[in-house]
């Protein structure tokens, strides 16, 4: 659970006519993250073998020419098969796309020029517009001798600069209509200039308005022949849309079974380009948690029993690019998604996933304690977890966080006391953070220290999982940063608290001794790890550079420390806002008549959408910043189990 | 010094010096240009910053896919420090975000030109996954699509939609990606403007230093290269480049269009920066341009120097992260084609001799 799950390298070596029943049963496992095999071969492939990267080929085109007729009859492919469908051959599927692309095409290509028409009658339309009133023969504007007229529509951003560029070159750029981003303009000059004209307005993205030659009355009856072509051209692309939406109810689920049949197989095709290759036999190649590597050989052994299986599970610390499976149980998954979203781990350092599953909740309850409001928060979380509210069904992946931090909550609601923003009505376990101001940012200082601390423990532990000695000992976040950091606390806390058990002379020798290996812990590192040089690059850039460090370092800490004051913070601000709702509800209606109830169930509503979702936002601002950053790298490789039904894309 | 500044710029300050601190040193460069091979400029970069992003099958890393792999680290950066950086600063680091997008678009776009399919395209493109209105799989359904029109339909839920939809008139008369590509770049950098111009105080005035900077060097860049490359005419450059800039004025960009000498107008707008001697004839471009570039890693470096709360230390950070990837591109593609270093060593921008001196 700490540590991603442990990996073995699996290599199966597959009879040629096993290879695709072998592959359907790694995929079905659910399990195999294939890994490229294919220079794993070397000999020369017989010519009678298939070909499989031209099937890959070949289904990848019949699925784009699917996903064609799919747009065209505006068919969504919906969510993957439950069960891998049936492979399908080239040729089948080939005949039954060509029969779908006969059956539309004709509809769908009728449907688009009509809307292309429609639009294109639509644009003179608008362009005619601004000219209606003129009394002017179109026909006589297209064969002008001397004078150079150009309509069309243009970019508006682009109108100064065309008018700039024309500066020298005499003309007039008149403004019909101004849009929110086109404009409809004419540009005046005379026919010697035409070629400079014409190149300057196509450079400003002028596109001319050219009416058919059958529009060459004035604008005003050429408006009207317009508006009458566009009605005929509506009733016609209603007529296509009917036959087309007929085709839609017709094929939808004919084209959406084809899709994954074909998708399902040019992923088998792809994959087995991947295995490596020998004169009789494949070569697959890929890795397997080892706690399924059993299930899945008697899998493979149930599909064929003359594939050879080979097993070999490395140890954490060998390099490799070996992928990470986070195993973490149920309840944690959703945890899993914050951690991902930071960044994966990688195979030899631990998986902070338990960590934040504990602490997330804990910082979200301490700034947000309200029995009333935590509760609420859990039922929206079993509701997004039931996935029985549709609009909310995208968010079911974070229900379990949702329901963890409005427990932790009502947790923190009994210890300051709080429901629903009341005050008097549970009994305060701990304190009422409103009236124990100092208190509580003391006290969630306190949990800050703890929670860097654990930060740093994590990073030694991640030091020893991978057998970074030097940098265990001597990181600012290692043993050294550990020892410097509680060292500087101590000295703090003996300034304000007399008495403490460790004297503060033995304390500012800690803080030196563990202060200067910090200081030089990259050169101590190297020494250690038996890297040279020691110093990378000069030496008295080096000296300089070293102290700066160090004083970032100690900023880093106290700054790190101070983050975490906002958790109280946040704690009286949940207080306060509750009251300011009870007093408007107050000024609303004194007598607390339905007024008041309206203001403070308006108020609680409030208070739980905005400030919940900030709360929540800082939480996660002090997971990924202050706590993280003190242990996790991330960079693992992503665990990607073969199937054959995955969506297109990455 | 403002309260509220420090405050709001206190943790991006601190992770921009950490990130900083990761950047390639001199001396990390010395050892990947003396690298034997493609495999052992892999080996050196498995252990900097880049190391995580290259753990992939050694089989599977390709130049073209090491250089994918690289550009996550930028993605990474620029996903942190914009949900770092406080408004109105976050929108500034956006727009520079979306520089990316657009070159996905073009690159996705010249897929759609070409027949291409996503296999070939999707590693070419800068990976992206947060702040970002073209998803991958938008970007895939647009490479399928096998049609410009269809394409920039697929576009309609974008702000490129407008841009795209209005130039494709003109791609369909030309059959050329030109337009397309201008409109998106034009598109492109007056929102960039934009977003300088709506910052205040000490914000506006870094930005337009660092990235005002990156502005004009693109401005000017493209009025040289339409007269040189493309014979365009006078109204044609003024109308493909942009009226506004830190240091290069609308007058600059005009003169180039009428014809000016380049030398003369390049060197009355950087007095300081020395060009190859080349450039003074008209000639070698991609020297120029190198200088330039050198330019703008100067000046972001510079950026770290003094008042340090503000949005240009974030927004100079991610400009060097990407001529930093920009210089481990051609250092890749280099080995990989086994050139000898003194063949591309000078096509290194942070590598520059100004390099040793200004570093940190």
């Amino acid at each position: 659970m700490f540590r991603p799950q442990a990996m073995s390298k699996v290599e199966l070596v597959v009879p040629e006519h096993d290879v695709v029943p072998v592959t359907k049963a790694l995929a079905a496992s659910g399990v195999f993250h294939p890994t490229l095999s294919s220079h794993l071969g070397g000999e020369r492939v017989p010519h009678y073998a298939e070909d499989w990267q031209e099937r890959a080929a070949t289904f990848a085109e019949l699925e784009r020419r699917i996903m064609a007729v799919m747009e065209t009859l505006d068919v969504d492919e919906g969510p993957p098969p439950a069960e891998t469908p049936h492979l399908i051959e080239p040729e089948t599927a080939q005949m039954d796309i060509e029969h779908l692309e006969w059956e539309t095409r004709a509809p769908v290509r009728e449907l688009e020029e009509g809307q292309r028409k429609l639009a294109q009658l639509q644009r003179y339309l608008d362009q005619l517009k601004p000219i209606a009133d003129l009394e002017v023969d179109l026909g006589t504007l297209r064969n002008l001798r001397y004078t150079f007229v150009l309509l069309g529509t243009m970019p508006v951003a682009n109108l100064e600069r065309l008018q700039t560029s024309l500066e020298l070159i005499p003309s007039a750029l008149v403004t019909l209509r101004r849009e929110e981003h086109l404009a409809t303009v004419v540009l005046f000059g005379t026919q010697r200039d035409a070629d400079i004209l014409n190149r300057a307005a196509r450079s400003a993205y002028l596109n001319a308005l050219e009416p058919p030659e059958t529009y060459h009355d004035t604008p005003a009856e050429a408006i009207a022949a317009l508006k009458s072509e566009i009605e005929r051209t509506r009733q016609y692309l209603t007529e296509c849309q009917t036959t087309v939406d007929y085709l839609h109810e017709t094929y939808v689920q004919r084209l959406c079974h084809l899709l994954w049949q074909v998708r399902a197989s040019r992923t088998l095709a792809e994959t087995i380009t991947r295995y490596g290759r020998l004169r009789y036999t494949y070569l697959v190649a890929g890795w397997v948690p080892v706690s399924q590597m059993d299930t899945l050989q008697q899998e493979i052994k149930h599909v064929s029993d003359k594939v050879l299986i080979e097993v070999d599970t490395p140890s954490r610390q060998e390099d490799g690019h070996i992928p990470v499976a986070l195993g973490n149980p149920l309840i944690m998954r959703a945890f899993q998604g914050l951690v991902t979203t930071y960044g994966r781990p990688r195979y030899d350092e631990l998986d902070p996933t338990p960590m934040i599953a504990l602490t997330f909740p804990l910082i979200f309850g301490i700034m947000f304690g309200d029995v009333g409001h935590g509760l609420v928060l859990a039922l929206l979380g079993l509701a997004l977890v039931s996935r029985k509210v549709r609009a909310l069904r995208g968010l079911s992946g974070m229900g379990a966080v949702v329901i963890m931090c409005g427990i932790a909550a009502m947790l923190f609601g009994f210890l300051y006391g709080s429901i629903f923003g009341f005050e008097g009505v549970l009994k305060p376990l701990w304190m009422l953070p409103l009236e124990n101001i100092m208190d509580i940012l003391l006290a969630t200082v306190g949990i800050g220290v703890g929670l860097l601390s654990l930060g740093m423990v994590c990073n030694i532990v991640n030091a020893t999982l991978t057998r970074r000695w030097g940098h265990l000992i001597f990181d600012h976040n290692g043993l050294a940063g550990l020892i410097f950091y509680w060292s500087l606390l101590g000295l703090a806390a003996s300034a304000f608290v007399g008495d403490l058990p460790i004297s503060p002379i033995l304390l500012a020798v800690l803080a030196g001794a563990s202060g200067l290996a910090v200081t030089f812990s990259k050169v101590l590192e190297r020494l250690v790890e038996g890297q040279r040089p020691l110093i990378e690059g000069n030496l008295s850039a080096y000296l300089i550079q070293t102290p700066i460090e160090l004083f970032e370092i100690i900023i880093a800490f106290l700054s790190n420390t101070l983050s975490y004051v906002r958790m109280g913070a946040f704690a009286v601000a949940h207080g306060s806002l509750c009251l300011v709702i009870f007093i408007m509800a107050e000024i609303i209606s004194p007598a607390h008549g339905m007024g008041y109830w309206i203001v403070v169930v308006l108020g609680n509503l409030f208070v739980i959408g905005f400030e919940g979702l900030i709360v929540g936002i800082q939480t996660l601002r002090l997971e990924y910043y202050e706590f993280f950053s003190k242990f996790f790298s991330g960079g693992g490789m992503h665990y990607r189990p073969l199937t054959l039904v995955s969506r297109g894309g990455e | 010094m403002s309260v509220q500044e420090v405050q709001a710029y206190s943790l991006v300050h601190a992770t921009v010096r950490a990130l900083y601190s990761t950047m390639l040193t001199p001396e990390t460069w010395d050892t990947l240009v003396q690298a034997q091979d493609f495999d052992s400029l892999l080996n050196i970069l498995s252990k900097t910053v880049y190391g995580s992003y290259l753990q992939i099958e050694r089989q599977e890393l390709t130049p073209r896919r090491a250089v994918y792999q690289i550009r996550w680290h930028m993605a990474d950066v620029y996903e942190k420090l914009i949900r770092l950086t406080p408004e109105p600063g976050r929108e500034l680091l956006l727009q520079l975000w979306r520089l990316y997008e657009v070159d996905n678009l073009k690159a996705t776009l010249r897929g759609v030109e070409t027949g291409a399919s996503w296999d070939q395209v999707r590693h070419l493109l800068y990976p992206m996954t947060k702040y970002i209105t073209l998803t991958v799989a938008d970007t895939e359904k647009i490479v399928r699509s096998g049609d410009m029109a269809r394409a920039i339909e697929l576009t309609r839920h974008t702000s490129y939609y407008n841009t795209l939809v209005h130039a494709l008139e003109r791609y369909r008369t030309e059959r050329n990606l030109f337009p397309l590509e201008v409109a998106l770049d034009l598109d492109y950098h007056r929102w960039l403007w934009q977003s300088i111009n709506q910052l205040t105080g000490i914000d506006h005035e870094q930005t337009l230093r660092v990235v005002g900077t990156v502005l004009d060097v693109n401005n000017l860049l493209w009025a040289i290269r339409y007269r040189v490359y493309h014979h365009l005419s006078e109204q044609e450059i003024i109308n493909y480049t942009l009226p506004f800039g830190y240091q290069v004025r609308d007058e600059d960009i005009r003169a180039i269009a009428a014809g000016a000498n380049i030398a003369q107008v390049v060197g009355h707008i950087y007095p300081n920066v020395e060009f190859p001697p080349l450039v003074s004839g008209g000639g070698a471009l991609s020297a120029l341009e190198l200088s330039l570039r050198r330019h703008v890693v100067k000046t972001c470096r510079a950026a770290f120097i003094g008042y340090p709360f503000h949005v240009g230390i974030p927004a100079a950070y991610l400009l060097l992260n990407e001529h930093e990837i920009r210089d481990l591109t051609v250092l890749i593609e280099a080995k990989a084609s086994r050139l000898p270093a003194e063949a591309f060593v000078s096509m290194l921008a942070t590598r520059s001799p100004a390099y040793q001196t200004d570093q940190r």
